[in-house]
């Protein structure tokens, strides 16, 4: 079990906190935010949120849109995966489990939260609530996955051979790979400039991607306890959503859904994210284990 | 009303129907359409006017135009593969509403030349009693479609009266005063100014523009559909909800900057400021141009014509508000006098206190308005605690500042059939929602709105009700937290059909 503690924080609002946690020798980074009280204006109550941020992700790339809107309903907390030390070759899922757990515990200490993983921290909170079922009681993966297939390696391949050889071509590569078809449809190149060029390449990166290419919690799938949501995003090509069906037929108390986006739906989709996270949140029984909850239409 | 015996004698008999609809807009035709479709034949639409179409009958201005685009500013139920637009023009929109009334059945319904007069709940007949300028309608249920922009604002100018040209407001446009070589005024930078100004300005031969407040004004991606693309949506039954739900979730995004998320309120305030500098180059006008106030506290305008006509040489901006007329000369609050030909007023609506409400009456005589007296207020923004069977599609908080009316229209009417079959189900019971209900609905937006920019600093707006303050025309969520808040009809909240046996405990 990881010993952790806060190191520092500091009030930046209201109900907003920064602060680190120490984990393994080192420090991550977490943001606490919104109402300390469970019940929110309309009367029902909705227990903490943690998210968990994706590969190459951080609290304020992936959750800049959630974050501040979920926590006008709940308090929510999220973490900045941080590289473990000494540096080593290698970074296993058991790295960024302790530093999901670390956080839960120093911030939330004895509650119960909803686990909101996205991507690469989808199978993260997966594998924490199947470790962890005290801590986390409910749970959310939004394009998680289970083991790595054949389709994820061979993109994979790619991306660790344009990183190696220092391609110019490969923040189009990943945005081409991110972004969904029927999204790409409405933008203009100019309109995607500035995502061409928002990758930081680094070596906590580097990582991720090979920690990516080896995925298997198949087995910890059964042991989840935690009241699931599976969110699969229909025109993902990272993460097809064949991997979501199998979070749902793997983990007993889940439900599933779909959203209309490619992989990077918090960038796509992310009001229809919030609302459908939100919701689940003030009543996660509405629709019972093993319902298909189909995609609102508008 | 105490009509004479002669009055009585030129009245029709009172006509009845289960429901009595009023006004032919989006909410009144979406009411109607519904009922029509799921097999309820008694109703009756009362229009005033001698057209359908609402707002978009009303306001024939040159360059009128909606600023959502048109295949979700449409019903979910009856898609328009034609829309010639992303953002279609008035007359098309009207057109869309017109043949909604007559392909779905609606025009043998709809009794037209029927401005209501008055509305009262009858409390011994359990009736809603109608009188309109055409006779007396009574009905079970009474839905009102009254709209937020169907009253214009007419400003209490000085020197009105003494001014020699014509004088006309933006949603009564005088189609019969030619501006060619004119001078025109145009008072206020609203919704409607923006799409006005670069119109007048083609014709005109000077136009001087009274802002009191600057706008912010973002770009208008509009562009017309192919033919191509018009023939997929015909074709491809899943093309246009498909095409909807981009367009929808795109807007729904834009709630987080409302409810002043930092970093998406900077970026919605980059791309105004990046547009008028793209557009403005003087630096004088641009200051002028520069809102003093929040984004999203007043509606955010979409207009690639605006500031560009406002650089035309024969073009000002008068930064300060009309203060007065004169024969031949608008006189500006800040001294300065413009002489003019023709004053158009682009001033708005009567928003916070609808005329509505003092027209409908409950039990006791009791007046809407009367009730709302500290700001409109009504339980899932549809039904009123003392007004049984009525319900307000479009009325308070309901207006979005980021996404299409139209989805809030539809749940409401979802809402109201919801209601209908409770009350048939249960032996024709009266749908009477709680105060209780109502109160805590009404502290629950009240509580949601508080961290938004339509209470940020500075903030004045048609969204908030001048006597308190309140946020009584806004819904201060996402729009589809609206239909999973108020998309379903819920019993709980309304009187109990029959006194239920307490539960017997052992």
């Amino acid at each position: 079990m990881a010993t952790s503690t806060v190191r520092e924080a500091s009030v930046e609002g209201p109900h907003h906190v920064e602060g680190v946690v120490d984990v393994d020798g080192v420090s991550v980074r977490y943001v606490d935010s919104g109402p300390r009280d469970e019940a929110a204006e309309d009367g029902t109550a909705r227990p903490p949120i943690v998210l968990v941020h994706g590969t190459g992700g951080s609290i304020e790339r992936d959750y800049g849109f959630l974050l501040p809107l979920l926590a006008s309903r709940q308090r929510v907390v999220a973490l900045d995966f941080a590289r473990p030390e000494p540096p080593s070759d290698r970074l296993t899922l058991g790295h960024l489990e302790r530093q999901v757990v670390a956080a839960c515990e120093a911030v939330l200490p004895g509650r119960s939260v909803t686990l909101v993983g996205y991507s690469l921290g989808a199978v993260v909170a997966t594998a924490v609530a199947a470790h962890r079922p005290d801590l986390a009681d409910r749970l959310v993966t939004v394009a998680g996955w289970a083991r790595t297939d054949t389709q994820q390696k061979l993109r994979n391949g790619v991306w660790r051979r344009l990183r190696t050889e220092n391609s110019a071509a490969l923040p189009s590569y990943m945005a081409f790979c991110a972004l969904g078809g029927p999204f790409l449809a409405q933008a203009t190149l100019e309109q995607l400039a500035p995502l061409l060029q928002h990758g930081t390449l680094d070596e906590f990166l580097d990582l991720q991607m090979a920690l990516n290419e080896s995925i298997d919690i198949t087995d910890l799938l059964g042991r989840v306890r935690a009241t699931t949501l599976v969110i699969g995003c229909a025109h993902d090509q990272m993460v097809p959503v064949r991997h979501s069906k199998a979070l749902f037929g793997a983990i007993p108390d889940a439900r599933y859904t779909e959203i209309s986006s490619g992989h990077a739906v918090v960038f796509e989709r992310p009001a229809q994210l919030v609302q459908i996270i939100d919701r689940f949140n003030a009543d996660p029984d509405r629709h019972p284990a093993g319902s298909l909850i189909p995609e609102a239409r508008v | 009303m105490n009509p004479t015996s002669d009055t009585l004698t030129h009245l029709p008999p009172p006509e009845h129907a289960d429901v009595l609809v009023i006004g032919t807009g989006f909410a009144g035709l979406g009411t109607a359409a519904r009922l029509k479709r799921r097999g309820t034949h008694s109703f009756v639409v009362l229009e005033r006017a001698d057209d359908v179409g609402g707002t978009w009958r009303d306001n024939t201005y040159p360059g009128a135009a909606c600023d959502v685009p048109s295949h979700l500013y449409s019903f979910s139920f009856r898609p328009n593969p034609d829309w010639s637009r992303l953002f279609a023009r008035g007359p098309e929109i009207h057109r869309y509403l017109r043949d909604t009334a007559r392909d779905e059945g609606l025009l043998p319904h709809i009794r037209f030349g029927a401005e209501v007069t008055q509305a009262r709940w009858d409390t011994v007949t359990r009736h809603w009693v109608v009188t309109t300028a055409r006779g007396v309608f009574t009905g079970r249920f009474l839905v009102t479609g009254t709209g937020h922009l169907s009253d214009h604002s007419l400003p209490d100018i000085p020197g009105l009266a003494g001014f020699d040209g014509p004088v006309f407001h933006s949603a009564r446009w005088d189609h019969g005063t030619p501006l060619a070589g004119k001078r025109v005024a145009v008072v206020g930078s609203g919704a409607s100014a923006v799409q006005i100004v670069p119109e007048v300005a083609e014709a005109a031969a000077e136009v001087v523009v009274f802002q009191r407040s600057a706008p912010y004004v973002v770009p208008r991606p509009d562009r017309a559909y192919t033919d191509t693309e018009k023939r997929v949506f015909r074709r491809d039954p899943e093309a246009v909800p498909a095409h909807r739900a981009e367009i929808f979730w795109y807007l729904e995004a834009g709630y987080a900057a409302r409810r002043a998320a930092p970093h998406q309120l900077a970026e919605a305030k980059a791309a105004a400021r990046a547009h008028l500098e793209r557009q403005v180059a003087d630096p004088e006008l641009r200051a002028a141009l520069t809102p003093d106030y929040e984004l999203g506290c007043k509606r955010v305008l979409i207009s690639d014509t605006y500031y560009p006509a406002l650089t035309r040489d024969h073009v000002r901006l008068e930064p300060s508000a009309l203060a007065q007329l004169e024969p031949g000369t608008a006189v500006a609050a800040s001294g300065a006098r413009h002489a003019v030909d023709v004053v158009v007023l682009c001033t708005g609506f009567e928003t916070a206190e609808p005329p509505y409400a003092h027209l409908v009456h409950d039990g006791a005589g009791t007046s809407l308005a009367e009730h709302w007296a500290q700001g409109m207020e009504a339980y899932a923004s549809t039904t009123v605690a003392g007004f049984p069977n009525l319900f307000l599609v479009n009325g308070p908080n309901t207006g979005l500042g980021h996404n299409s009316i139209v989805h809030v229209i539809e749940a409401q009417v979802t809402y109201v059939l919801g209601a209908l079959d409770w009350s048939r189900a249960h032996g024709d019971h009266d749908v009477e929602v709680t105060p209780a209900a109502q109160r805590r609905y009404t502290g629950e937006l009240a509580r949601r709105g508080a961290d938004t920019v339509w209470h940020s600093r500075g903030c004045e707006s048609w969204y908030l009700d001048p006597r308190s303050g309140r946020l009584t025309l806004i819904w201060p969520d996402f729009a589809d937290e609206f239909r999973h808040r108020n998309g379903t009809f819920d019993p709980p909240a309304y009187r109990a059909p029959t006194l239920t046996p307490a539960p017997v405990t052992p």
